[in-house]
């Protein structure tokens, strides 16, 4: 049997810097960053008090009224993404073919918020009057459940919660269930809504920028000093390219090669050779056919981490070797923080805008140079070029690994 | 029983079940004519529980079925 190919032909993102994909995509190209002081909860017992926050989303504009009383945020977030994505790719979901779709999620700590408040209500009005409403929130896959339940979604529903690499693993799940033939579309978001409880939980670890040094995001520069946490959701429609032509679908961009990988070294510590990106990088190449000189840019996990940012160099250097010069890479995580598993999805949105509209987005924030990190970092201005294919990476301490080729179509 | 507390229960469970105190007649069926379901019942239960920290026996819960019951519940347990 013919393998399929299989092409995006939708997108929705609401991020810290842009609400849907014209505003996303043109803050990443004007440099504009999303990241300030946060308002959903005091951060005054805090050292630090930025985040990439998603501040002026009305989910009313999105999803009316009804029904929200009950939608914790994160699940906001998701279903209005996948109101725009389904709408862009123009899908018609009905009882008569629900069956043929299928929404799969990367998110990893969403439900904290939820789960937070039942343990502080358990504890202030006592088991007896605790809010039942918070309980359906409290799992991990709420937010999908929703977006399922919303739009009439019954082909399956799958969540996948690998921490940084869940947007691209949600992703090559979403791939096979189309290459087996079991399913015709499906919409693989990746969100994550700030908390109390995560943004506590970052900072108690020392994972955050301003702990030792200056509160910003500067992926790769000397200055970095940890992440700034993000927030948001983004949704793309996935489907078989033969289905998309004969609807009338429009394309944006064609699915290539994934790879992906767990090393299993200590928790919350990479390992020194960064082995699982490496893999995960030369995975998605093997399976892409492309040879190196034709990778055009790299949308790179790097958050300002001062291991992650260095080992990310040190691997595309290992995979491409001389050629990594010539490759540019970029962080848009310098304007919209560390989104933590929805950071994937985010990379793919903007790699789509860059193909589309010809730009690279710039590193914001670059100033000092790191020998440690020498490759050519697009620094502080987009730059102005055309884009077929894009490596976009997956990195973080938990050991697992992501990579996926995002190529033009046609 | 006081007017007050009729009108309390009738803005909670109008907040709940996101319908308009309007369409909350006393004799409007929850489950049948503004499509309740389990979930919302237990919800309004447990604000009401809250709100009165009263506790409704699992027996009870079935035999509210509007807001007029929901009410008389109320009296009952106030006398």
């Amino acid at each position: 049997m013919k393998e399929r190919k299989i092409v995006i032909t939708g997108l929705g993102v609401i991020a810290p810097n842009g609400i849907g994909k014209e505003q996303f995509w043109e803050s990443l190209k004007e440099g504009r960053s999303g990241i300030k002081p946060v308002e959903r909860f005091d951060t005054s017992g805090f050292k630090c008090k930025m985040a990439g926050e998603v501040q002026d989303f009305t989910p009313e504009d999105y999803l009316g009224t009804k029904g929200l009383r009950d939608l914790e945020r994160t699940s906001r977030l998701l279903c209005a993404s996948a109101k725009m994505a389904i709408e862009d790719a123009r899908l018609n979901i009905n009882d008569d073919n629900a069956d043929d779709y299928g929404v799969c999620t990367g998110t990893t700590l969403s439900a904290l918020w939820n789960i937070s408040e039942f343990g502080k209500e358990l504890i202030t009005e006592g088991p007896r009057f605790t809010g039942a409403s918070l309980f359906p929130g409290m799992v991990v896959n709420a937010a999908s459940s929703q977006v399922s339940i919303r739009f009439n979604i019954q082909g399956f529903n799958t969540t996948i919660s690998t921490g940084y690499s869940s947007s691209i693993d949600a992703l090559k799940y979403a791939i096979d269930f189309i290459k087996m033939r079991r399913i015709k579309a499906v919409l693989v978001g990746g969100v994550e809504s700030l908390s109390l409880a995560n943004y506590t939980g970052f900072y108690r670890l020392g994972f955050f920028a301003g702990i030792n040094g200056e509160e910003v995001s500067c992926p790769f520069d000397k200055r970095r000093n940890g992440i700034v946490l993000g927030e948001g959701s983004a949704v793309i429609v996935i489907e078989d390219e033969e289905d998309a032509l004969e609807r009338g679908a429009h394309i944006y961009a064609r699915v290539n090669g994934i790879g992906n990988c767990f090393e299993p070294y200590r928790i919350g510590k990479y390992h020194p050779e960064a082995i699982g990106l490496k893999e995960s990088i030369k995975g998605a190449m093997r399976n892409s056919e492309l040879n190196k000189s034709e990778v055009d840019y790299i949308s790179a996990s790097a958050n300002s981490v001062i291991v992650q940012d260095r080992l990310e160099t040190k691997a595309i250097k290992e995979v491409y070797g001389k050629y990594a010069y010539n490759i540019p890479v970029s962080s848009i995580k310098s304007m919209i923080g560390e989104p933590f598993s929805a950071g994937g999805l985010f990379q793919i949105a903007a790699s789509i805008g860059s193909m589309y509209k010809g730009f690279i987005p710039p590193t914001m924030n670059y100033e000092i140079a790191d020998e440690a990190c020498d490759l050519d970092y697009v620094a502080n201005k987009s730059r102005i070029t055309r884009i077929n294919n894009v490596l976009i990476t997956n990195y973080g301490p938990g050991g697992n690994s992501a990579a996926f080729i995002l190529s033009k179509w046609n | 029983m006081s007017n007050s507390i009729e009108v309390e229960i009738r803005d909670m469970v109008s907040e709940i079940l996101e319908v308009p105190v309007e369409k909350l007649a006393p004799d409007v069926d929850f489950f049948k004519d503004l499509n309740v379901d389990s979930l919302k019942a237990i919800e309004i239960v447990a604000a009401f529980e809250k709100k009165y920290r009263i506790i409704v026996p699992e027996e009870d819960i079935p035999k509210i079925r509007n807001l007029g019951q929901l009410i008389d519940y109320t009296r009952n347990i106030s006398s």
